[in-house]
């Protein structure tokens, strides 16, 4: 079974060339008009070190172990997320602590080691999925780039501290939405201002 | 003018020319240089882009892109000269001139001003004076001389891609001069002669050539796209493959050819408003002061400027064989049917 083609029957105005190609000067040097009233910032390119695109809700980026509100790690090292990670990327190492129960030994599991291969993540979100306590996050960080190999294996500590402030606290006051560089959404009402 | 005249063997009308060689020269340079940046912003403001913005003159100061040319020149020449070890030297050397000066002196005839007396002694605002019996055969054969640059640039490079784009667009600029030089004879006729300034002096008393022979314009406006080896008759250079006669050009050499190129169009855009639009005429003005006629002329060369840059970022490349149609069966008819109705016409009128 063929697709039926519709034949266009070209009038004699549009084989004549000049008037489809005036047509289409006309279109182009609307474009220019639009183009050049419209300012810089309000164009489609967003120039990328000085203007970032405001990152749509659900955005998976760098990731982040959570922490409670008194700085403990939420992480309980269960391994759920190694188990479902498809990049097999996360390798963690389990240790008790706080007091020592004499019936059930320690009573606290946590993480001593929690490691990301950033070079193999794929950032598709399993292992936040899989966490049951909600600990492990990916966040609207993109910009993940190192000059070895090695700097790129991200720890526990760089974890945990990926969306902290300077002082390791700041991120458990913080709103989540706001970058420091300006940037416009994807929508097109932005108004920021950007180099023309 | 005359304090300087007693100066040995310097007449008041050569430093008159020598004056107007250096002007236009710069002009044409100028433009051309300025045009490729005008290439490049308008062609990403016609495109919903932003174009060339991250040259900065000393680090600050942005200029809506334009230190983008410093840049460029500075990069090309400095750049490493490479020359290929296959390429012919002599040729390969000798290419880059042979396209650049056509290119520039075919602007010589073309008037862009009004004569005017001063002190009892006429000047011309043309580099050679009219009457000097080349009149508007000058450019045209100058035009043809252009297709050299790219022949030999390509032949001396000992690349088969190279080799191709040059006889397309040898063979492009050879078939569409015959049309061109059809349109251009039916408006010689309609003159009775070919000096730029009688073309003008005729534009003015009796209505701009646009009006009087469309249909020649449209062939030659044509034309000088496909002479200029300008989109959409972009086959010498083949931007978009790696099909073109200045493949094996580098740094300054690549450069030259690029310029010549604008230099081209800045030509075409000349002949086109001196042959189809009153060249320096201001219209309603027929005693026009001398710098508002060439004021005219000048929005005249940047307008059809613009055009040339306006259709390439437009219209995407002929086929070969559609060029080949373009220019033997529909151009050459039309421009012999355009010379045959004005030659009917012309009967007519006896």
């Amino acid at each position: 079974m063929g697709v039926i083609v519709k034949k266009v029957e070209l009038t004699w105005l549009d084989r004549s060339y000049v008037w489809p190609i005036a047509q289409g000067m006309i279109i182009t040097f609307r474009h220019f008009l639009k183009q050049i009233a419209t300012p810089t910032s309000k164009r489609f390119t967003i120039q990328y070190p000085d203007m970032k695109k405001t990152l749509p809700k659900g955005y998976r980026g760098l990731h982040e172990l959570k922490r409670f509100e008194d700085g403990a790690i939420k992480c309980v090292a269960c391994f759920m997320c190694q188990e479902a990670c498809p990049a097999r990327c996360i390798s963690i190492e389990a240790e008790e602590f706080s007091e020592l129960n004499f019936t059930q030994g320690f009573e606290e599991k946590r993480p001593s080691v929690f490691k990301i291969d950033m070079l193999r993540c794929i950032y598709c979100g399993m292992c936040e999925e899989a966490c049951p306590k909600d600990a492990i996050w990916l966040r609207n960080e993109y910009e993940v780039a190192a000059y070895d190999r090695l700097s790129m294996n991200y720890g526990k500590w760089d974890l945990i501290n990926t969306y902290a402030g300077a002082d390791g606290k700041a991120r458990l006051t913080q709103s989540q939405e706001s970058p420091a560089t300006p940037s416009r959404p994807a929508s097109t009402s932005g108004n920021q201002a950007g180099p023309s | 003018m005359e304090s300087v005249t007693h100066l040995p063997g310097l007449s008041a009308v050569m430093i008159w020319t020598l004056l107007k060689v250096l002007i236009v020269f710069s002009a044409v340079m100028g433009i051309a240089s300025l045009w490729t940046w005008v290439e490049r912003r308008g062609s990403a403001m016609l495109q919903d882009r932003i174009g060339p913005n991250r040259a900065l003159l000393f680090g600050r100061w942005q200029l809506l892109g334009l230190p983008q040319l410093v840049a460029d020149g500075i990069k090309f020449f400095f750049k490493e000269d490479q020359v290929p070890p296959h390429v012919t030297k002599s040729l390969y050397w000798l290419a880059p001139v042979l396209a650049f000066v056509p290119a520039l002196i075919g602007f010589a005839v073309i008037p862009f001003g009004r004569d005017f007396t001063y002190k009892g002694v006429p000047y011309h605002l043309s580099i050679l004076e009219p009457g000097n019996s080349m009149g508007m055969l000058f450019p045209l054969a100058i035009g043809a001389v252009a297709v050299y640059g790219i022949l030999v640039a390509a032949w001396s490079s000992n690349n088969k891609w190279a080799i191709l784009g040059g006889m397309r667009a040898s063979a492009q600029m050879v078939s569409y001069e015959i049309s061109l030089g059809l349109a251009v004879l039916a408006i010689f006729m309609k003159v009775g002669g070919y000096d730029p300034s009688e073309i003008i002096k005729d534009q003015m008393a009796s209505g701009w050539f646009i009006w009087r022979q469309p249909l020649g314009f449209l062939v030659f406006f044509t034309c000088m796209f496909a002479e200029s080896n300008r989109l959409p008759f972009d086959f010498a250079e083949g931007e978009a493959e790696i099909v073109g006669f200045h493949n094996e050009y580098g740094s300054m050499k690549f450069a030259l050819i690029a310029l010549s190129e604008y230099g081209h169009i800045i030509t075409a855009s000349a002949l086109i408003a001196t042959l189809y639009f009153g060249g320096w005429a201001v219209p309603f003005m027929p005693e026009a002061p001398v710098l508002l006629t060439i004021l005219f002329f000048l929005i005249k060369l940047l307008f059809f400027l613009w055009v040339f840059v306006w259709v390439r970022w437009t219209l995407p490349r002929f086929r070969y064989d559609q060029l080949m149609f373009l220019g033997w069966k529909v151009l050459l008819p039309i421009s012999m049917a355009n010379l045959i109705f004005n030659a009917w016409l012309m009967s007519r009128g006896h």
